[in-house]
């Protein structure tokens, strides 16, 4: 501090005042007090209780803060971050569709604008109130003054600092006697705190600040570079296992590979397919006409049937088999022009088709049909058909199928 | 029951309010215990002040008056549309929502006051018993509610009707449930407890204006936990019975809290409006301060945001799930009119009044703070009005029968409320707590 100019002339000789504490007992000493200060008007003054004393700023002629108006443009600019961040990042740079729902999508913003609001809006509020009350502030001459510990405690206190243009010192001291005081105090200036940051806390603050850069420059290394060794793995899980995956080198074998091809002419336990009826659908090489005589035809497999043909073909064939089911139906609302409708099953050429070609065209798909064989069980299968037999039959149906009784019913 | 005819130190009634001032002056006088808050209610002259005294029955008359009348026109009107009170009954039932909501509420609010030992609300705190007190009214004006689908009718709850029931195997599936019969024994069990809370809350702090028995705010603390619990069951069940269910093939879990926000913005309102009244009538005239308007205003605040955190809660569910059964109620209340009573509530409950309650203030304004009161009411009521309408009719249609309906059900709150006051204080006179509730300031 070699530069400043003024404390350092009387560096050596007594502090200069800071301004004039005066004690008080009771609440109400202390609001009298603050009015008449405050009417002599005072601008660099505060007062000091142990709680919250009602009434005190409109003693102390304190303003309304504006603090509120912080808080609410803080609020406001969490709201206005929250629609932009989230506007920018799934509608914007990288377009992410989720659920079906619109890209950028207000409902589905509103908890983060609401988080946003409240964090920036509370946090905002925390600071800037530390900020306007001059907080933190490390050292303050009160600190010297051992009477002052008390306004912790059970005393109130009054400072009339000597910066404040009105302030003189026979002037003031007349004016805070004639509050009846409990005592008064002349405050001299702190000389025994440094206002110089110790050095600790530099080289603690450089440090940081240096520190916080590491991630960054790694990370931006990292972008920049390429490495050969493996992303570091800090938590293994169970990722590391002794067993060789699919595409793993393998030492034990010669040809190093894990994936081994199994021997011609192994048949897994239970995939012995040899029934080419019941698997293929085929007798002799061609298409079944009937049906295989391991699967059993009655009204278990009947309602099998139904119940699987619901799950599986309805949503393209539709629950009448006639080829509207929704999916055909949405396709043809949409009108994209390379939809090819799924076939009416009640059609002559199905019904005469052999039960194995239909049998085959299940398991295997056919043009845009997928296959269903690896999702349907073989026995299923069947019942499918056999219940898309049942269907067919019903919309070739005459009058004269039906029992007397109930053709009068009509 | 009243103080002056108990305490035979007292002379008798007075004539004038004032003179009732003079007794409790004497009466605080008296009392030994170191009770300055009686003293201070009876000396510092807010004397005249603390009863409705003669008031109490004038308004009684009249609100009872209005209410008798609203009512009766709007059951002629509603009887003129002979679809068997079909359409009345909907309207009824959504101004039934509202009077629920702030006798409810009322109560909510002095359990909650007990609950947590609030002492700012003290001498606000028998407005609300007075209202919470309302509970037996309300269930005779539940009547018309209720007695249709005891007897079978299922011309507003489709579960009533045994027919309607057996031709929906949604309606089957819930009727163990949904049935006349439970439905009856709920409603009596709400309603009867919800009563005799009420009563004893007003009953207790009422033998404490008379005795001044120390022990009596700690018991009603200690009643108002398990209170608060069976409160928050019964009003959850109770709105889903009455509300929910107009249309039974819907469903929210988080029904019952939605209508409760309506309960606390009901209470809010109610006490804040009738503070001004009997201030404008020279009652309370310095008990009640700014301060006690600041905090009510702040609880209205408070609330207003809390309708709108639940009211999004339950709708942003039901959108991004999309499930048909859930999402059909919202496009109902989406689409065409419904949709611009809606766009109503978004701004109108939510939007406006939290940038016009949000300063300080306009909370400390009695004038505005009674315009945002009024604004409130009538967005509960439109709250009320599209939760329940939508059932009957594609497009919202107010009919005067509606309106009536509301003006009616307030009108008889007001009368019950006027009568229920009587000559007895309008503040817990001897509540320990008085003291710090008369001097409360905000910081
Ligand atoms: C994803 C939609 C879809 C589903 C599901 C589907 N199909 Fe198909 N199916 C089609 C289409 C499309 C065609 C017509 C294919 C063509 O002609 O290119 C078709 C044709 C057929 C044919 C006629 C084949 C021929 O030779 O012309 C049969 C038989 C058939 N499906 C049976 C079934 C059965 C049984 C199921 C249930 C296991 C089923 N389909 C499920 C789309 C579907």
């Amino acid at each position: 501090m070699s530069d400043s100019h003024e404390p350092q002339a009387s560096e050596s000789g007594p502090a200069p005042l800071h301004g004039l504490l005066a004690e008080y007992t009771t609440t109400g000493d202390i609001l009298r007090a603050s009015k008449k200060v405050r009417d002599a008007g005072f601008s660099r003054w505060d007062t000091f209780t142990p709680f919250p004393v009602h009434g005190i700023d409109r003693a102390m002629g304190i303003r309304m803060t504006i603090l509120p108006w912080i808080v609410l443009g803080a609020g406001l600019t969490g709201l206005g971050t929250a629609i932009l961040l989230q506007w920018w990042t799934n509608a914007y740079d990288y377009p992410w569709l989720i659920s079906g729902k619109p890209l950028w999508s207000i409902p589905a913003n509103v908890p983060i604008m609401f988080e946003l609001t409240v964090l920036i809006g509370g946090v905002t509020a925390f600071i800037a109130m530390l900020v306007l009350n001059n907080l933190p502030m490390p050292a303050h001459p009160l600190d010297q003054v051992k009477r002052f510990a008390r306004a912790t405690d059970d005393r109130f206190f009054l400072l009339i600092e000597a910066a404040d243009p009105k302030f003189d010192a026979d002037a003031t001291r007349a004016l805070l006697d004639s509050t009846r005081p409990h005592a008064i105090e002349s405050i001299l200036e702190d000389r025994k705190t440094s206002d110089k940051l110790p050095t600790g806390i530099i080289y603690a603050l450089v440090i940081a600040t240096v520190a916080s850069a590491v991630p960054f420059a790694l990370a931006a290394k990292a972008r920049y570079t390429k490495s050969r060794s493996t992303r570091i793995h800090l938590i293994q899980d169970m990722d590391a296992q002794p067993k060789y995956k699919a595409q793993r080198e393998n030492p034990v074998f010669a040809d190093g590979r894990s994936t081994r091809v199994p021997d011609p002419e192994t048949v897994a336990v239970g995939e012995l397919h040899e029934d080419d009826h019941f698997y293929r659908g085929t007798q002799n090489g061609a298409f079944a006409r009937t049906f295989p005589p391991t699967f059993r035809v009655d009204e278990t497999a009947m309602l099998r049937g139904e119940q699987r043909f619901g799950i599986y073909c309805t949503p393209c064939h539709g629950f009448g088999a006639e080829g509207n089911g929704m999916v055909a139906k949405r396709a043809e609302e949409l009108a994209q022009g390379t939809w090819t409708p799924p076939s009416n099953l009640t059609d002559q050429r199905i019904r005469d088709m052999p039960v194995g070609e239909i049998f085959n065209t299940i398991t295997h798909g056919i043009r845009n049909m997928p296959a269903y064989g690896p999702q349907i069980p073989t026995s299923d299968r069947w019942a499918i058909i056999l219940y898309l037999r049942a269907l067919e039959r019903s919309h070739a149906a005459k009058i004269a199928d039906l029992a007397p009784a109930e053709r009068t019913g009509l | 029951m009243a103080t002056a005819k108990k305490d035979p130190k007292k002379s008798p009634t007075g004539t004038k309010t004032g003179t009732s001032a003079a007794k409790a002056e004497g009466a605080a006088k008296k009392t030994s215990e170191p009770d300055d808050a009686a003293a201070r209610v009876a000396v510092e002259g807010f004397a005249d002040s603390i009863r409705l005294g003669t008031e109490s029955s004038a308004m009684f008359a009249k609100a009872g008056g209005l209410a008798v009348v609203c009512l009766a026109v709007s059951a002629a009107l509603g009887a003129s549309e002979g679809d068997g009170f079909k359409r009345w009954s909907y309207g009824y039932i959504a101004a039934f929502g509202v009077a629920l909501a702030i006798t409810a509420g009322s109560l909510f609010w002095v359990c909650l006051q007990h609950l947590v030992n609030a002492k700012w609300s003290v001498v606000v705190r028998r407005i609300g018993e007075l209202f919470a007190a309302n509970m037996p009214l309300l269930a005779i004006l539940a009547l018309p509610v209720v007695v249709p689908v005891v007897l079978g009718n299922g011309v507003v709850y489709e579960w009533a009707d045994k027919t309607k029931v057996a031709s929906e195997e949604i309606l089957k599936h819930k009727s163990g449930y949904l049935n006349p019969g439970f439905f009856l024994v709920r409603m009596l069990f709400y309603f009867g407890f919800w009563s005799i809370l009420a009563r004893y809350y007003l009953n207790s702090s009422r033998r404490q204006d008379e005795t001044g028995g120390s022990e009596i705010a700690p018991t009603m603390t200690r009643v108002s936990g398990p209170a608060m619990i069976a409160f928050g069951l019964t009003i959850t069940f109770c709105s889903i019975d009455l509300f929910m269910a107009v249309e039974p093939r819907w469903f929210s879990t988080m029904f019952g809290v939605y209508f409760f926000a309506s309960c606390v913005l009901g209470v809010h309102v109610t006490l804040i409006l009738t503070l001004m009244w009997l201030q404008r009538r020279g009652r309370l005239a310095t008990t009640i301060t700014t301060e006690h308007y600041h905090d009510l205003g702040k609880m209205l605040f408070a609330f207003v945001i809390f309708w709108a955190y639940i009211g999004f809660s339950q709708f942003m569910l039901i959108w991004y799930a999309n499930l048909p059964e859930e999402t059909a109620w919202f496009k109902q209340r989406f689409f065409g009119g419904w949709g611009a009573v809606s766009w109503t509530l978004v701004f109108g409950h939510f939007v406006i009044p939290f940038f016009g309650l949000l300063s300080r203030h306009i909370k400390r304004s009695k004038a505005l703070l009674a315009f945002w009161c009024f604004w409130m009411l009538a967005m509960i009521y439109i709250d009320m009005y599209w939760l329940v309408l939508p059932a009957i009719n594609v497009e919202p249609d107010v009919r005067a029968m509606d309106l009536l309906a509301l003006l009616g059900l307030l009108s008889a709150l007001v009368a019950g409320a006027a009568r229920e006051a009587g000559k007895k204080n309008l503040i817990p006179t001897k509540d320990p707590r008085l003291e710090q509730s008369l001097a409360f300031e905000n910081i």
